[in-house]
Order: C-alpha cells, then structure tokens, then sequence
C-alpha cells in the first residue's frame, strides 16, 4: 500500500509555493489520498475516499474561505515541469489529456483545445490539473483469482471485469496480473507469461517505459499503445499466455478480443457498467458476451470498500440470460 | 649591439605570436559556431526520432561536442533546468548564454542567432519545435559561412599584421 509515498514523486512537480502547502500535509488525509485537484483562480481541493477537502496553509481544511488558490501560472510551472520542460515529447499523452508520473501516479489536464482536422491537436492555457495518486493494493485481488482459474488446464478463464468508475476495477486486474505472473508454487499455481496492453498507462503506471507497479515478474507490457494493435502486437511477439487490459469498448477491441482468444491466449479485461443490461447497450460487447468469447464475467462495486464482488456469471449463464431477454422482447 | 638585435628579434617574435592568437582565436570562433550548427542539428534528430526530453536531450548533444567551452554551454542548460526558479527551456538557455557568454569566442553578432534558437524551446509540439530550430540552424548556418569566409581573409590578415607590425616597431625604435 503505497502512503505517503506519493510525497516525494509528487512534490517536485509542484512549484514551490505547492510544495510547502502539500510539504506539511499529514495525517490521514495524506495518507489516504486519491486525488489532488488545481484549478486556476479556485481553491486547493483534494480527494480520498471519505470525500473532498480543501487545503489551506495549516493543512486540510473544510472551509473555502481558508484554502489556497491556484493560479494559472503555477499551473504551466506543473505542466512544464511534468513534461520536462519537452511538451514535443509528451504530445500524444497531451492529446489524450494526461501525463504518466514517476511512481505510477498521473496527472490529467484541462484547457483549451486546439483542434485540427477534428483531431486534437495540442491542449493549451491549462485551466485545471488533476493529480492522481496510484495505489497499489497488494492481494486486491486474492480472493478472486480461485474463481478464475483452472487448475486442471493451468489457464486462466477469459474474464471480464465490470464495474462503475472508481470501483477499483484497475486496481483489482493489476493484482491479478500480478499473482498469475509470479504464479503460487505452493498452490500448484505456475507463473504465466502475462502480456499487458497499457493504453493510458493506468495498469502499470509506466513512466518512461518502465512499469511503476508491481504487475509481477513474467510480465511485459506494452505502454501507451492502442489497445487492439497492442494485443496483436504481444500475440505476435511475446506469446503470452494471458493478455491484460484494461477498459474495451471499441469495436476493434472486440475484434482484437476474438483474435487473442482464438491465438490461445486467456482474456483478461475490465469493463465501465453497472449491470448486463449496460454491456448489452454496447455493440461489440454485446457481441462479445453472445458468442460466449468471456467465461467468466465479475461485477464489482464500492459496497463494501473499492473492489467489493458482486456477482461472478459464467459465460454461458449470460448468454442464456441474454437470450431469454431477447426472446422476451420479441414477445 | 647583439642585445639589441636579440631584442629586435624578441619583439617581432611577440607581436607574431600576439598576431597568430589573434588569428586563432578567429579560427575557434568559426569552429565554436560550427559546433552550435552541430549541437542544433543533433537537438533536431533526438527531438525529431526519439523525442527524448529536452534535459536527456541536451546531455546527449553535449556528449556528441569537441569543443569543450560549447559543451559547457549545453552542461549549463541542463543545471539551469534543474533550478526552481527557471521556468521553461527558453529562459534556462538564455542563462547558460548569460553565464557562458565571456567564456566562449563568439562576438556581438554571433549571439543573437545563439539566442534566436532558444525561442520556444520545449513548449511547442514536435513538428512545430522542429520547424523552429530548424530555422534556426539554417540562419546560423548561412551566418557561420560568412564568417568563415571572412576568417580566412583575417587569420592571414593578422599573421602578416603581427610580424609587419613587429619589423615596424623594431625599425623605428632602431
């Protein structure tokens, strides 16, 4: 569990001025926290999982009237600083709208766009950054991974994991990433070569290359790469025997899906979504699911703390369930 | 009277010697502004192939340089980079040509373009980044051969003036 880690990789990104406030901040909000949100001309806030506070020049506070307020200054100083003083560098994660920090942490920005040909081309006057705080949940995702394993074919069942945003579905794929790679000699569990595909540098927290957090000894991952062609790249280069990432949607994940399952490699991905019907409403999830590509499909929630287990379907069990919804509708 | 040939001797000898500094020190001045050409086009490819930070970048230019002044200059960059106090790339260069600008044998002149290079550094996009140095180059570029043209003329202009200069001075105190 990483606590006031986050201090000495995200402090000096932040000018000096930052620095000293977020310097003194302890406790435990420093300890828990998630999130650190500057806005030009607003106040501080930062976020953990009880809520938001803002911070003042003695420490969190939750009156407004004693927070510190940004500005956009400080805010280019964290932009260059984040970018080493090289936004050519950093442009495509600019266009997507974030930055991946030393430490696995990322920091995300808002502003102006500037578009070309419909594309965007650069973000520019940043009016707000959001810093967010990686954790690693070390054995987040232990009692799980029974569920989702063969023993008998020592292979993982292709699975996907569904939850709301900020339910801890990145955090749970990262630790089951983790544990198939090193694998559990004690459980009979061998270590699988674990390809990842990272596309927002969410899962590893690459900075520069290099996974940030722990996603186990026989992984490679593929940073910042689109998450189709990155699962055909490591299909073809890496042979892996599970294939991780994170947040499908697209059609062509789901064609990507179907070539990675079809090459023998396990599928293990997650999901934004509430409940099946959610799925349904998505075209190539939808035809994910009918064609039973998923043998196992997780929903998660924050019942009970980020990476609470709902319910664990089996593929077929949803298709049959699919299907009567549909026969239902017919009629 | 052989002192004062000897000291005939010695003078023609010291004014040479002063005329052929002066003639390399124009020489190193080319050479300085041919290391800048250098160091720019070696930004461009680890800007343009690699796009490698500029800190990285830099250090990595300086590695690529003879010139052990010009490789100050770049090593200055980078420290500049490092101080809180510096806020982009273009004011960390600025600095360096501040604090390296009595160390190095570039003129008046030759300093503008220097400067020219450091406009936008680090806060453009790759191609746009590109574009500038570029341009930069090219003006240094077209810049360096005229003064290496007019170095030629000078170098032999301050070896003769330098010995001429010394058998005058000799003929007159004679």
């Amino acid at each position: 569990m990483v606590k006031m880690e986050w201090k000495n990789q995200i402090l000096p990104i932040l000018p000096a001025r930052l620095q000293n406030i977020f310097a003194t901040l302890s406790g435990q909000a420093a300890e828990e926290l998630e999130e650190i949100r500057l806005r030009s001309g607003k106040a501080i806030m930062i976020c953990t999982h009880r809520g938001e506070s803002f911070v003042g020049l003695d420490g969190v506070t939750g009156n407004f009237s004693e927070a510190v307020i940004v500005t956009a200054a400080e805010l280019q100083a964290v932009l260059l600083t984040v970018a080493e003083y090289s936004l050519y560098a950093r442009d495509e994660e600019l266009r997507r709208g974030y930055l991946a920090l030393p430490g696995g942490h990322r920091a995300g920005f808002a502003g102006r766009v500037v578009l070309e040909e419909n594309r965007v081309k650069l973000l520019r006057d940043i009016s707000g950054i959001s810093l967010r705080i990686a954790r690693e949940v070390k054995g987040a995702g232990e009692a799980l991974l029974p569920q989702l394993f063969c023993t008998r074919q020592q292979r993982v069942y292709h699975t996907l994991l569904v939850s709301a945003p900020q339910a801890g579905k990145t955090t749970m794929l990262r630790d089951l990433a983790r544990l198939f790679s090193d694998g559990d000699q004690v459980k009979g569990r061998f270590g699988l070569k674990v390809g990842i595909v990272d596309e927002r540098s969410e899962l590893a927290g690459c900075y520069l290359g290099v996974p940030q957090l722990d996603v186990g000894m026989r992984s490679d991952v593929l940073d910042g790469c689109p998450k189709a062609e990155g699962m055909m790249m490591l299909v073809r280069s890496m042979s892996p025997q599970l294939l991780v990432t994170d947040e499908l949607g697209r059609p062509e994940d789901a064609r990507a899906v179907e070539e990675a399952v079809n090459s023998g490699a396990s599928i293990l991905a997650t999901v934004h979504g509430h409940c099946l019907g959610d799925l349904m409403k998505r075209p190539s999830l939808a035809y994910l699911l009918r064609q039973t590509l998923f043998e196992r499909i997780v929903f998660l929630s924050r019942r009970k703390g980020p990476g609470t287990i709902e319910e664990i379907y089996n593929g077929e069990t949803v298709k049959s369930r699919l299907v009567a919804e549909e026969m239902g509708h017919v009629v | 009277m052989w002192f004062k040939w000897a000291g005939a001797v010695l003078i023609v000898l010291a004014t040479s010697l002063w005329g052929n500094q002066q003639a390399a020190k124009m020489r190193r001045r080319v050479r300085q502004l041919e290391e800048f050409r250098l160091a720019l086009r070696l930004l461009m490819a680890e800007i343009g192939y690699t796009a490698t930070p500029l800190p990285r970048a830099l250090e990595y230019v300086q590695g690529c340089l003879g010139d052990e002044r010009v490789k100050q200059f770049f090593a200055e960059i980078v420290l500049q980079l490092g101080r809180p106090e510096v806020g982009d790339a273009s004011q960390a260069w600025l600095r360096a040509v501040e604090v390296c600008r009595g160390q190095l044998s570039l003129r008046a002149d030759d300093w503008p373009l220097i400067i020219r290079a450091a406009a936008g550094l680090g806060g453009l996009g790759r191609e746009s980044q590109l574009k500038q140095l570029e341009a930069a180059e090219s003006q240094l570029a077209g810049h360096t051969a005229r003064v290496a043209e007019n170095c030629v003329r000078s170098e032999r202009m301050w070896r003769y003036l330098g010995v001429l200069g010394g058998a005058a001075l000799v003929i007159v105190l004679l």
